[in-house]
Order: structure tokens, then sequence, then C-alpha cells
């Protein structure tokens, strides 16, 4: 699998965008359609706001692909859980929108999160 | 009342009053999906009204009983819908999707194919690269792509698509219509009447209509265009007189 990008930012609501536009790029790069390079964002502002309420305050997020695009979101630098009612609907939105969704936890708290988008294989 | 037993009882007496209930109770759910969707063309409120509609339709079909949240259960029936929406939505005119696809593979397979070939692939070849018959490649090259309603309809007199295609029409017109076909189907050869009748009344594919006929494929393919083209002037010429 060879990497394209890795980003490292403090995790806050601020950064969303640039986040998303810097998603939609690697998407484009890797030659998705439109449709699936906006549910891929969806997923990675999701995949964002569950680490958030679980009180991270940094992210990393790690593009790579072979012949699907694999993206893993993970938490840094770890502080007070927070949680939040649209937890349970953001997980459940990442199982609707990804069908090898992969969550990494430590110690009962998430830690990762890791899908791919593409052909199937 | 917990989220089960609102579920059980609504589902022990299909209560419309208590649908509504649940319908308003989660109906967050709807609006929040909703959010998650906006930025690709469409209105929060169109979304939201798609939403709703699934998450309606996802209340009658949700069992408690199967030890399932609802919000985990809704969540990817709305999500379901409104990806559907945009598909729909995407075209006009709608394709069906192995078409589209099937579209975009003949382009690519034409364009691999006169890399080795040299020249222009042959529908044949490029149905035999696709695994696909020739007659899906035909049909698939014919389905086009979006045409605008204001696009001029011929050359020639200038009117567009939005003059000429036919509104609901009363029983006079459907006479006028019918007459003016039956007249334009008189100008057609036996030959091309039986492939009319095959291909538009019987609504045999080409390949059938070729069998029957006892000639190619590609042959019906290009009497079919001819034909068609002869009616589409004779019937313009018939609506100006």
């Amino acid at each position: 699998m060879n990497k394209i990008l890795e980003l490292s930012f403090p995790l806050s609501e601020k950064i969303m965008t640039t986040v998303r536009l810097t998603a939609g790029g690697v998407c484009a790069l890797c030659g998705l359609d439109l449709d699936t390079s906006e549910d891929c964002k969806v997923c990675i502002t999701e995949s964002l706001l569950l680490l958030l309420h679980r009180g991270y305050r940094d992210a990393r997020i790690c593009f790579s692909r072979d012949e699907r695009l694999y993206i893993r979101i993970g938490g840094e630098t770890p502080g007070e859980e927070t949680g939040s009612a649209e937890d349970e609907i953001s997980l459940a939105l990442l199982g609707a929108l990804v069908g090898d969704l992969s969550i990494e936890r430590e110690g009962g708290k998430l830690r990762s999160i890791a899908f791919s988008f593409g052909k199937q294989a | 009342m917990t989220e089960r037993e609102l579920f059980a009882k609504y589902r022990e007496t299909g209560d419309l009053a208590l649908r509504n209930q649940i319908v308003e109770k989660y109906l967050y759910i709807a609006s929040i999906l909703a959010k998650k969707f906006v930025g690709r063309g469409v209105e929060y409120d169109d979304l939201y009204q798609v939403a709703s509609l699934a998450l309606i339709k996802g209340v009658d079909r949700f069992d408690e009983r199967k030890g399932l949240q609802f919000s985990t259960f809704i969540t990817p029936t709305i999500t379901g819908e409104i990806k559907n929406y945009f598909r729909d939505r995407s075209r006009l005119v709608h394709l069906p999707r192995r078409v589209s696809e099937l579209r975009n593979s003949i382009a690519a397979a034409q364009e691999e194919l006169t890399k080795t070939l040299g020249c222009k692939p042959t529908a044949a070849e490029i149905a035999k690269s696709l695994s696909v018959t020739e007659e899906e490649v035909l049909s698939a090259q014919e389905a086009g792509g979006i045409v605008s309603l204001d696009r001029p309809a011929s050359d020639e007199d200038g009117l567009s698509y939005y003059d000429v295609l036919p509104a609901e029409t009363d029983a006079f017109e459907r006479f006028e219509v019918h007459d003016a076909v039956s007249s334009a189907l008189d100008t057609l050869t036996d030959k091309e009447r039986e492939m009319i009748m095959y291909r538009f009344r019987e609504e045999l594919s080409q390949a059938e209509t070729a069998r029957r006929m006892g000639v190619s494929q590609m042959y019906i393919s290009r009497m079919e265009r001819r034909v068609l083209e002869k009616l589409r002037e004779k019937l313009k010429k018939s609506m100006a007189e």
C-alpha cells in the first residue's frame, strides 16, 4: 500500500473544512467520482467528531492506496471525554457509508477509525 | 414509555396517532442526517423531506424484538434513501444504472481497441472485449445522454424539443396522431413494417427480430435507425401541414 498523505493537526470543529477540502483533493487524486468523494468527506468528518467527543486534542489522518483509497484516523493527546447524543448516529452513518469500517479501541475507549473507498476487490 | 414499549405498542395496535408520536420523537435524526448531505447541489429542505419520508417508512418496518436501537436501525435506512435520491436526481432522464455503466465501459474499450487495432473497433469487437452481446453495445450507445428541452429539434425550422414534444392530448388530437402515424407507416416497405411490428408492437429485441426476419442484428439496427428517421420526417411534415 502506498502512502499518499499524512496529516496531523489540533482537533477542533474549526479545522473540519480544511480537512474536508484536503480529503476531496486526495479523492480526486485517486480518481474517485464526486459522489464517493463526498461520502468519504462525510466519513472523515464523522470520525473526527467521534474522536473529538472522546476527548482527543489532536488527530492524525493517513491516506494510502493500492486498488482502493484507505483512510485511517486516529486520536492523539487524550483529554476529557465529553460524549454527544449524536455519536450513535455518527457510528451508524459510518457503517452505512462504508463496507469495511474498522474501529480500534484501547481500554474500551475509541482510539482510531479506518475505512476505504473505491472499487470493490 | 421506553423506546421498546413504544414500538411494541404501535406494532400491536397499529395506532396512527402513536406512529405520529414516534415519528415526531425521532424527526431530529432525519434533520441531523439531512444536514450531513447538504452541499451536493440539493437544498436542505428537500433532503429533510426525503429523510422524513424514510423515517416514516422505517417506523413501520422496525421490529424492536430484534434488539436493535431505533437510531441504529433508521440511520442506514435514511442514508440509503438520501443516496438513492442523489442517484435518481443525477439524471434528468433516467438511464438504468447498468446501461450507464456499460456506456462508460464501451467508451473505455473503444479507446483501448482503437489503439491496439489501429482503427475504430466494430460493435462486435467491443462486445467481445467486454463479454456482452453486440445488441447490448448497440442499445447502450443509442441510449444517449441528457438532452436539454431548449435544444433545437432540427437545424431547419428553429423549433426546440420543448416545442415538438407532445403534451397531454385530447381525443381529437389522439385521432389526428393516429391518422398521421398510419399514413407515415404506409410509406414504409413491407419489410420495414414487419420490423416495426416486431420491435414496437411485440417489443422484441433486435436479436429476436433479426432471427425472425432471417437477417443479422446489425442489419436490423441500421434499418431501425433509418426507418425511425423516415417516420420522424414524415410526421414532422404532416404536423406542419
